[in-house]
């Protein structure tokens, strides 16, 4: 979706904040959040893109206002309600009417501690052969669709050269929507002054990793 | 089941901006004692992520991979080929690093990680991300003016060093190894390892030696 979220190569953002921050956490309730989205009971369902795509989707204004683990846990609360685990009326009364049976049960602390040592792969096996061969010149396509995509705005309609491929992996534009499907995954390197005005004689590259629907031959 | 529909989820959220406390810590509060009482969280396992990424994980992990991988050429070389296996060679494997990409600065190239469509970072490597890695102004600079980004860090960098920007769009995540400083050869693991700070390891910090905080 054509969303705030999309923020590469945006401008009038001004200098970076916080540059000298050494902290996981600054404040109690920002470990609460954090714990909370980590811990949660779920749905089976609800991938690691359904939960971007719900946070992309937050007014455009807290987007870019609201504190970042602030955003985990209302993104959280949004697939909730969505769910069916936790109704509006409550959120007004602040009061349970109800008890849900979610797909996936809250973590225990034992899970929660096995969970953070599973490096969870991603990769699928797709059976059609990758379209697009190392060192291939590539354009990326001009419409990122109104679901979620992975594909940034500031790469559309550009030209890039095939990297790396990854073999397949998750598409998260199906992923976000209830649908696990693989595809070839690769990492497409463009030169800035093909995606920038202002980078005209910079030999610097910027590298993102696209899906194969993501592309077409150039 | 979930709606998996945009509109709803727009909907869902104009109205929870409506009904909860607006102030972070009130909504926390909120939102926490409902799924207390509605046993959609276990108090217990909130407390377990906050102790791992509080007292646990954190940059410590990364700084000690790094540093063997300037003593141990053949380390380096398995870091580079295959992050995920290398790291596993400590244990530290895990939450979000199930695809982990080593990207190594040399004298002619500087690497640099963003996240410009949400906050993708190597957890289970690194801890959580610091603040800046998180906020609206890198993520939208970080592609476009990678050394005036830089610069702010107190990065500068002639143009015969290329700088690689990595935008971490899927579930590879990217671990930046710089350069080993000057004059530390023939120091252990450990000690070079405190000279391997977290921003270096995201591309926001060069140079390492040991004399630059004096300089």
């Amino acid at each position: 979706m054509d969303g705030v979220h999309d923020l590469g190569g945006r401008e009038g953002f001004g200098p970076i904040v916080d540059k000298a921050d050494d902290k996981p956490f600054h404040a109690d309730w920002e470990m609460r959040a954090f714990g909370m989205k980590q811990a949660s009971a779920a749905a089976k369902s609800w991938t690691i893109d359904w939960f971007r795509h719900c946070r992309e989707l937050t007014d455009p204004v807290d987007y870019l206002t609201r504190p970042y683990f602030d955003q985990w846990l209302t993104t959280l609360a949004a697939q909730m309600v969505d769910e069916g685990y936790l109704s509006l009326d409550e959120i007004k009364s602040g009061a349970a009417t109800f008890a849900p049976k979610p797909g996936l049960p809250p973590q225990t602390a034992e899970a929660a501690r096995a969970a953070v040592r599973n490096p969870r792969s991603f990769a699928v096996n797709v059976n059609a052969p990758p379209r697009f061969a190392l060192g291939a010149t590539v354009r990326c396509r001009l419409d990122g669709g109104s679901g979620h995509t992975r594909l940034p705005g500031y790469v559309r309609g550009r030209a890039g050269v095939i990297h790396a491929h990854h073999g397949g992996h998750i598409l998260p534009d199906a992923s976000a929507h209830g649908e696990e499907r693989g595809e070839h995954l690769y990492t497409v390197s463009f030169a800035s002054p093909d995606l920038w005005p202002e980078a005209r004689g910079s030999a610097d590259r910027v590298f993102v990793d696209l899906w194969e629907s993501y592309l077409e031959s150039a | 089941m979930a709606s998996f529909d945009s509109k709803t989820i727009s909907h869902i959220h104009h109205e929870l901006h409506s009904h909860l406390p607006s102030e972070p810590a009130l909504r926390t509060r909120a939102l926490e004692s409902l799924l207390a009482e509605k046993k959609l969280i276990d108090p217990a396992a909130v407390d377990a992520w906050i102790e791992m990424y509080r007292d646990e994980i954190g940059p410590k992990r990364g700084a000690a991979v790094v540093a063997r991988a300037w003593r141990d050429p053949a380390f380096k070389a398995r870091l580079l080929a295959d992050g995920t296996a290398a790291i596993d060679e400590f244990g530290f494997a895990g939450h979000a690093t199930g695809h982990l990409q080593a990207v190594e600065n040399t004298a002619d190239v500087h690497n640099l990680v963003v996240c410009t469509l949400c906050s993708c970072y190597p957890f289970s490597i690194l801890g959580l991300s610091p603040s800046w890695y998180k906020s609206n102004e890198y993520r939208a600079r970080a592609v476009r003016d990678p050394r005036g980004a830089l610069e702010e860090f107190g990065v500068k960098l002639d143009h015969r060093t290329q700088v690689r920007v990595w935008d971490s769009t899927s579930e590879r995540r990217y671990l930046v190894v710089p350069e080993r400083p000057k004059g530390v050869e023939d120091w252990d693991e450990e000690a070079l390892a405190k000279l391997v700070t977290r921003n270096s390891m995201i591309g926001a910090e060069r140079d390492l030696s040991p004399a630059r905080a004096t300089a």
